[in-house]
C-alpha cells in the first residue's frame, strides 16, 4: 500500500513539474491561437451577424461552404490559380535550395560568410519590409518588361497557363528569397550520411556522379520531404497571398460576414493539408521503397 | 663505438616517392592542380553573384532611402542611387514632429513591449521546449500536433476572435494587449524542443544525482546549453513583434499607447498613392529595417547554428 502511494507520489512530482513548466505556454496558447481557431471553426458553420448587442449566430450547417464553392465567383477562381501558383514555384524552390546547398557543402573559403548571406532574407522575409519593397517595385525581374517577354509568353503558351507561370517569373526573386532556411536544412541533411558510406562507393569505383545518385539524394529524400512541407507552410502564410486578401475582405463585409469568410479560410486549410499529406505520403512511399526509415 | 646501420628503409621509400613524381609528367601534375581551383574559383564566382542577388534587396533599401524625387519615380526602376541626398530623413522627421503624439513616444512603446515580450516569450518557450523534450506528461503527443497545425494557421483569419479575448481580458490600451498574443509562441516552443532534444539525457540524469532540483536544472544547465535556441528565438520574437501592426491597430485605440511599426505602416499606407509621401516611405522602410538587420548580425552565427541542429524554422 505505501509503495503504491510512494509510486503515485513519485509519478505525480514528476509529471507535475511538466504540468507547471508547460502551464503558461499552454494557458497562452488556448487563449490566443486554440481558442480563436476553434471559434473560426465554428464560426463556419454558422451565418455570423453583427448586431447592436454582439454577434447573433445562426446555425446553417455546411451552407457557408456550398455559397463559397456556388455562389462565389472570384474566390475558387482565386484559389485555384494560387494552388497552380504554389505547385510551380514549390518543385522550384526545393531544386534550388538543394542545388546551392550541395554546392555550399563543399569546402570553400569564405563558406560560412555564403551561407549567412543566404540566410539573410529570411530576416526581411517576413512582413512589412517585403511589403515596402514590393510596393516599391524590388521584387520583380526587369528583363520581362524590357523584352517585352509577357506577350511572348501569353502567344506561347495560351492565357491559362501563363496567368500562373508569369506570376512565378514575378516571383523569381522571392523564390531566391524563400530558399533561406531550406538551404540549412538541406546542409544539415548531408551531416546525416556518413562519410565512410562516400569512401566505400569510390573505393568500389563509382564516379561522383554516381554516388549522388545513388547515395546523397536516396538519402536526403526524408529532407526533402522536410522541406517541402516547410516550404508549403510558409506560402501559405505568405504575406501576399491573394486569398488571404479575399477572406479578409469578407471578413468586415457585412454581405458575407464572419462565418463565411470563416468557411473560406477553413477550405483554404483544408486544400493545405491535402497538400500536405500528399507531401508527406510520397515521401513516405519513397523512403519505404529505399528499404525503410534509416 | 659502433656505427647505427643507415636507415635504409625509410631511404627506399624517399627515392621511390622522388622516382614516382618524376613518372607523372610535370605539366600534368600542374593542370590537375590547376582544374581543381579553376573549378572551386568558378564556383565562389557563381555563389558571389547568387549572393549579390540575395543582398539586392537590402542594397536596394539602403539607396532608395538616399534618393532624390525625380529618380524615385525612375522607370524601370534603378538600383543605385546617383544623386544621394538626406532630404527623405528631413521631410520624414518634420513630418513626425508634426504630429500629435511626438515620436519618441512611439519609440519608447516599442521598445518596452519588445523587450518585455523578448523576455517572456523566451522564459515561457524555454520552459515548455524543456519539459516537452525531457519530461513525461500526459497529452504531449496533443500538444505537438497542436503545434504543428497551429504553424499552418494563419493570424490574419483569427484577428477577430482574438480581439474579443483581448477586450474580453479587459486589456485594451494596456501594453499587455501588445504582449499577451506573442506569448504563446508555437514556432518557439518547437525550435526550443527540436534543440534540447539533442542535449544529451545523461546531463540532467546527472545533475539529479547530485541532488539537483528541476528548476535548478532548468536555470543552471538548460538556459545555458540553449542559449543558440534562444538566441534564435530572440531574433524571431524580436521581429513578429516589432514589425506587429495588429496589437496597434485592433488592440488599442489610445494614439499614445501604439508602436512605432504601426505609425511607419500608417506613414506608408497614407502616403503610398501621394507623391510626396513616397520619399518618406523610402527614408521610414530603411529606418524600420536597420534594427532587423543589427539583430540578425549580432545573432546569426548562433541562428545558423540552431537550424543546423534543429531541422526548421
Amino acid at each position: 500500500m505505501s509503495r503504491q502511494k510512494g509510486y503515485w507520489s513519485f509519478r505525480l512530482k514528476d509529471y507535475g513539474t511538466g504540468y507547471l513548466f508547460m502551464l503558461p505556454w499552454a494557458i497562452g496558447f488556448s487563449a490566443f491561437v486554440g481558442f480563436p481557431v476553434g471559434w473560426s471553426l465554428f464560426n463556419s458553420f454558422n451565418n455570423v451577424r453583427l448586431t447592436n448587442d454582439g454577434f447573433k449566430y445562426e446555425w446553417v450547417g455546411l451552407e457557408n461552404f456550398r455559397r463559397v464553392l456556388t455562389e462565389d465567383n472570384i474566390y475558387p477562381i482565386q484559389l485555384l490559380t494560387y494552388f497552380q501558383e504554389m505547385l510551380l514555384i514549390i518543385p522550384l524552390i526545393l531544386i534550388f535550395s538543394f542545388f546551392v546547398s550541395l554546392l555550399l557543402n563543399q569546402r570553400l573559403p569564405g563558406r560560412s560568410l555564403i551561407r549567412a548571406i543566404f540566410f539573410l532574407p529570411v530576416i526581411f522575409a517576413t512582413g512589412q519590409v517585403l511589403m515596402e519593397l514590393f510596393g516599391q517595385g524590388a521584387g520583380k525581374l526587369p528583363f520581362i518588361a524590357q523584352y517585352n517577354l509577357d506577350g511572348v509568353i501569353r502567344e506561347f503558351v495560351g492565357p491559362r497557363i501563363a496567368e500562373p507561370l508569369l506570376n512565378v517569373l514575378s516571383k523569381a526573386v522571392i523564390i531566391l528569397w524563400y530558399s533561406g532556411v531550406q538551404i540549412l536544412i538541406f546542409i544539415a541533411g548531408y551531416q546525416t550520411i556518413s562519410r565512410s558510406v562516400y569512401e566505400a562507393i569510390r573505393i568500389d569505383g563509382a564516379t561522383p556522379w554516381e554516388s549522388f545518385w545513388k547515395i546523397t539524394l536516396p538519402g536526403m529524400i526524408p529532407f526533402i520531404g522536410l522541406n517541402a512541407i516547410f516550404t508549403v507552410v510558409d506560402l501559405f502564410t505568405f504575406p501576399f497571398n491573394p486569398v488571404m486578401y479575399t477572406v479578409r475582405d469578407n471578413m468586415f463585409r457585412p454581405q458575407t460576414g464572419y462565418g463565411y469568410a470563416s468557411a473560406q479560410a477553413w477550405m483554404y486549410f483544408l486544400l493545405i493539408l491535402f497538400l500536405l499529406g500528399a507531401v508527406l505520403w510520397i515521401t513516405y512511399r519513397s523512403v519505404i521503397k529505399r528499404g525503410g526509415f534509416r | 663505438m659502433t656505427q647505427l646501420p643507415p636507415p635504409k628503409l625509410s631511404q627506399l621509400s624517399r627515392t621511390l616517392e622522388l622516382f614516382r613524381s618524376f613518372q607523372k609528367p610535370l605539366f600534368l601534375r600542374l593542370s590537375k592542380l590547376k582544374r581543381v581551383s579553376i573549378s572551386k574559383s568558378l564556383l565562389i564566382v557563381c555563389f558571389i553573384g547568387l549572393a549579390f542577388f540575395m543582398l539586392l534587396p537590402i542594397i536596394f533599401l539602403f539607396n532608395n532611402a538616399f534618393k532624390p524625387m525625380n529618380e524615385l519615380f525612375l522607370f524601370p526602376p534603378t538600383i543605385w542611387v546617383k544623386e544621394p541626398t538626406m532630404r527623405n530623413f528631413e521631410q520624414l522627421f518634420l513630418h513626425a514632429g508634426a504630429a500629435v503624439v511626438p515620436f519618441t513616444r512611439y519609440l519608447f512603446n516599442s521598445v518596452f513591449v519588445v523587450f518585455l515580450s523578448l523576455v517572456v516569450v523566451i522564459l515561457v518557450s524555454t520552459m515548455a521546449g524543456y519539459v516537452l523534450s525531457k519530461h513525461r506528461f500526459h497529452f504531449k503527443g496533443l500538444i505537438l500536433s497542436m503545434i504543428m497545425l497551429s504553424l499552418m494557421f494563419a493570424p490574419e483569419t483569427v484577428a477577430i476572435p482574438r480581439y474579443l479575448i483581448v477586450s474580453s481580458l479587459g486589456i485594451t490600451n494596456t501594453y499587455l494587449a501588445h504582449i499577451l498574443p506573442f506569448i504563446a509562441s508555437p514556432v518557439a516552443v518547437f525550435l526550443m524542443k527540436q534543440f534540447i532534444d539533442q542535449i544529451p539525457d545523461a546531463l540532467i540524469e546527472a545533475a539529479k544525482l547530485d541532488g539537483a532540483n528541476d528548476l535548478y536544472i532548468f536555470t543552471r544547465i538548460m538556459i545555458p546549453l540553449a542559449a543558440p535556441a534562444v538566441a534564435t528565438i530572440s531574433i524571431i520574437t524580436f521581429q513578429a513583434v516589432y514589425l506587429d501592426i495588429e496589437g496597434s491597430t485592433l488592440y488599442t485605440t489610445k494614439e499614445t499607447m501604439k508602436t512605432i511599426g504601426f505609425y511607419v505602416s500608417s506613414l506608408t499606407i497614407n502616403l503610398q498613392n501621394s507623391v510626396a509621401g513616397q520619399s518618406m516611405a523610402a527614408a521610414a522602410a530603411l529606418l524600420m529595417f536597420i534594427p532587423n538587420l543589427i539583430m540578425f548580425l549580432l545573432f546569426q552565427r548562433k541562428m545558423i547554428q540552431t537550424m543546423l541542429h534543429s531541422g526548421v524554422k
